[in-house]
């Protein structure tokens, strides 16, 4: 189910009472557990044989892992986890895209093959419980941590309902902790969470589905040539619709733990005030840019064999992070693209580290007071070339891509006004208050905030936020990283 | 601030949003709104779960807006003893509901296409958009999407502010009107109370619609904006054989697994009837769609009791006018086409005489559907 319905509003109140029944700590945890299969179950019920399977294979395999000193079995191991999960990936999510480049491929040399296009379901957050469960297996082959003592803590670290879809991607060290201890839900859990909640409510059902949606879907729906205006203000919002809804999600999912006493990692930090692309990726999809540091960009040797193999192993990672967003070739190009940028970065860094006057601190999150306004022009450079990298992430084939890029650009004109001056008002007016409150925010948190001004102040913002959920009724639709 | 005073903003909160809700429920009911429910893919959903009664149960209905405001299920339900399925869609072709429900072998009951020729013959993607949606989302629903229909009824049935096409953020957005870029072509804002949808999927012109010749106008000129919009010829030749031969495909699949398909040309009037009939004359499209499929049908002008309607905005029935065709609908399919219903006998008789009764009634007071038992927005069950 997901956090926009009605059917996850019952289903959730339901689990409070149930959590807060004075009942032993593992039947709580029971009770978690099958909370979180009913949660995944509510879209298609076939595919929790999936997440068992994934679930029991992964358990056994990592203690395994962790207690075999035969090097050999213990290679064969982590291959039978890979093979296990990332084939299911595979399959389920490359299947089809495999298959169809395959064809192109014989048929470039000339072998007649015309293969029935596969019609595969994609099973909800599967890229994602991958990840999670891939990291465990990893982890106990390098014995990063201590195997999981329980098959209930083990299937609740993966099947934990809040983050099961669309992450966070949690570690086990971050979450298994908090299943082996009583969690107590404080007074001020529970606040602090049903107020994360409300909020990535208001962020993807007001902002994302019914503010921004709808000019993203006319622009990208659109494959003529459209006027830069027109152009533009499509890109932007789907700049702001694909934040409020990943980051919506991000937050109600760290908000609905938070109510049940449980911490899950942050996963975005005011993205669109990064300063420079190093940065940006510090601040968007946090946990997934950390996943694919540690368990792919260091693996292949990070930038410890020399400067030539840390492009390339930048670029490699960058290449398949944009793969794991989409079978589709138009995502591996966002990744490039988003992987030239660092390149490009990490090259102007290198070359003038030594005169840090001549650059802007792209170093690290902070701002150095003299920099403060190099900092926010290369901060809007960012977001500028950032909504570049959209345009094929979210167009469906290249061609629409570079149509939309020469119209951005003033290279090709043409195409007949689409977009009404409400929508135009409607975007401009939030992505500029969406850019200023980042970089306002840009080293602090909502609950910071919520903390320091006054009670009041935070009431009327709070209900003026649920009011606007409960005027926004569009039909509940599906968040845009679930396909992922 | 403190943990308690967070605790003390989310009450205050809450109760702000109770102040917030009652307030803005009590303006929209006092301007006159009635409830009305989302006519999208959940509630047509929910109708197309019910079409697999037998042929003596459950009569299946397709077509545009006009057999939704035009045929009264309550009036049906009653005198046939026969449940109505409301699957038709606003400004919309039928022809993707007669595809679903003839690829669906488990459907072998009878259906009632509505004709309005303009629409049924349309090719514009557009006007398949909206069955071609609700058919995606019956296809694919979800265990969750069923549940939070059933939770969303009481809410629908209790707060007129819940009503997307006039109360969303989006919609109110949009009703500023402000003027719009050069060569953008902005949609037609429709007269508010128009349209009421009840969750049987009718609908129904609204009280103050009745009332106010304006508004009656004011839609009247948006249907012939629409028809001006349309400069294309209607259609003709092989894309028009290629349509009725894929109707007849349908058609017989239907008829092929036992069901039946009964055509029906519902009733529009003045200015926009003419325009009609100049567009798409009877012989080259209604004659040919029965003459292709070798099905009944139903042309409104053939039968004196169902001729002289007029519709308020030229091109749909006021509720009075829809019970009364709905009644004499049933009439002249028992009559001459030798449908039988297990009630009807029985029942006619009696509704035929409230009817007149409460349309005697409503010339006095305006308020037929208050003085009609069934005419109220009937309770989900």
């Amino acid at each position: 189910m997901v956090f926009n319905s009605y059917t996850f509003i019952a289903f959730f109140i339901v689990v409070l009472l149930l959590y807060n029944l004075p009942l032993a700590w593992k039947s709580k945890k029971i009770i978690l557990l099958l909370a979180s299969y009913v949660f995944y179950a509510a879209w298609n019920p076939p595919f929790i044989l999936l997440l068992w399977l994934s679930t029991v294979v992964d358990y056994f395999v990592g203690r395994a892992l962790y207690t075999q000193e035969n090097v050999t079995k213990k290679r064969l191991l982590l291959v039978i986890s890979l093979i296990g999960n990332l084939g299911m990936l595979c399959f389920f999510k490359y299947g089809g895209f495999l298959l169809e480049n395959f064809t192109l491929l014989v048929n470039a040399i000339g072998v007649d093959f015309h293969p029935a296009k596969p019609d595969i379901i994609l099973p909800a957050g599967i890229s994602f419980y991958t990840f999670t469960t891939l990291c465990y297996t990893i982890d106990m082959y390098h014995k990063k941590s201590e195997p999981v003592k329980s098959i209930l803590d083990f299937s609740l670290f993966v099947t934990f309902f809040p983050h099961l879809v669309a992450g966070p991607i949690v570690r086990p060290p971050q979450l298994v902790p908090q299943f082996e201890t009583p969690r107590i839900s404080t007074r001020k859990m529970l606040m602090d969470g049903l107020l994360l909640l409300s909020l990535g409510l208001f962020m993807k059902v007001v902002l994302a589905d019914t503010l921004l949606a709808g000019t993203a879907n006319d622009v990208f729906g659109n494959d003529g040539m459209l006027p830069m205006l027109d152009t533009w203000m499509g890109v932007l919002a789907f700049s702001g619709q694909i934040f409020f809804d990943f980051a919506g999600y991000s937050t109600c999912a760290i908000g609905a733990a938070l109510c049940l006493g449980f911490v899950l990692p942050d996963n975005f930090k005011y993205p669109y005030a990064a300063v420079g692309f190093s940065d940006f990726w510090r601040r968007w999809h946090i946990t997934l840019s950390a996943w694919l540091r540690d368990y792919l960009y260091i693996p292949l040797g990070g930038n410890k064999k020399g400067e030539g193999r840390t492009y390339i192993n930048l670029m490699l990672t960058m290449l398949l992070g944009g793969l794991w967003h989409g079978a589709n070739w138009t995502f591996v190009f966002w990744g490039g693209l988003h992987g030239f940028y660092l390149w490009v970065e990490r090259f102007i860094r290198e070359k003038f580290k030594s005169k840090p006057m001549l650059s802007p601190d792209i170093s690290t999150a902070g701002i150095t007071s003299g920099g403060r306004s190099g900092s926010f022009i290369y901060a809007l450079l960012t977001f500028m070339l950032i909504n570049v990298t959209w345009v094929f992430f979210r167009a469906s084939t290249f061609k629409q891509s570079w149509t939309m890029l020469g119209s951005m650009f003033g290279i090709t004109h043409g195409g007949e006004p689409m977009l009404t001056s409400i929508s135009i008002i409607k975007v401009s007016v939030i992505v500029t208050i969406m850019v200023i409150v980042h970089w306002l925010m840009r080293n602090s948190s909502v609950l910071t905030l919520a903390y320091k001004i006054p009670w009041w102040v935070l009431s009327i913002a709070w209900a003026c936020m649920l009011f606007s959920i409960m005027l926004s009724q569009e039909s509940t639709s599906s968040f845009i990283y679930f396909q992922f | 601030m403190s943990p308690s005073s967070l605790s003390k903003a989310a009450l205050f909160a809450a109760l702000l949003v109770v102040i917030f809700v009652i307030s803005w429920e009590s303006y929209i009911r006092s301007t006159g709104f009635e409830i009305s429910f989302d006519d999208g893919g959940p509630l047509w959903s929910h109708q197309r779960d019910r079409v697999y009664g037998p042929m003596d149960k459950t009569t299946v209905f397709i077509g545009s807006s006009r057999i939704k405001f035009d045929l009264d299920i309550p009036t049906w339900d009653k005198i046939t003893g026969n449940q109505a399925v409301q699957l038709a869609c606003v400004g919309s072709t039928p022809r993707p509901q007669l595809s679903d429900l003839a690829n669906d072998p488990k459907f072998k009951g009878r259906v009632v296409v509505d004709v309005t020729e303009g629409l049924f013959f349309s090719l514009n993607p557009g006007n398949a958009f909206r069955p071609n949606e609700a058919i995606k989302y019956h296809t694919k629903i979800t265990p969750t999407q069923r549940v939070g229909f059933e939770l969303n009824i009481p809410l629908e049935s209790t707060f007129a502010f819940l009503d997307k096409d006039h109360y969303s953020l989006n919609t109110m957005l949009d009703n500023l009107q402000i003027p719009s870029r050069e060569g953008v072509h902005m949609g037609p804002i429709f007269a508010r109370d128009f349209g009421y949808v009840r969750f049987d999927r009718q609908e129904y012109c609204g009280k103050l619609f009745m009332a106010d010749t304006a508004q009656q106008h004011l839609q009247a000129n948006i249907w012939a904006g629409f028809g001006r919009m349309n400069k294309k010829p209607p259609i003709s030749g092989p894309p028009l054989d290629s349509i009725l031969n894929l109707v007849k495909f349908d058609v017989d699949k239907i008829k092929a697994k036992g069901g039946d398909v009964f055509f029906v040309r519902t009733p529009s009037s003045g200015g926009f009837l003419e325009k009609e009939l100049m567009g798409f004359p009877r012989e080259k499209y209604w004659d040919r769609i029965l003459a292709t499929t070798g099905c009944k049908g139903i042309y409104f002008k053939d039968y004196p009791q169902i001729d002289h309607y007029v519709c308020p905005e030229e091109s749909h029935l006021s509720p009075s006018d829809a019970i009364d065709f709905t009644t004499k609908f049933i009439d002249i399919l028992r009559t001459d086409y030798g449908w039988t219903f297990p009630w009807h006998h029985f029942a006619l008789t009696f509704i035929l005489s409230v009817a007149e009764l409460s349309t005697q009634q409503l010339s006095l007071s305006h308020s037929l559907t208050l003085s009609l038992p069934w005419s109220s927005t009937p309770t989900p069950s």
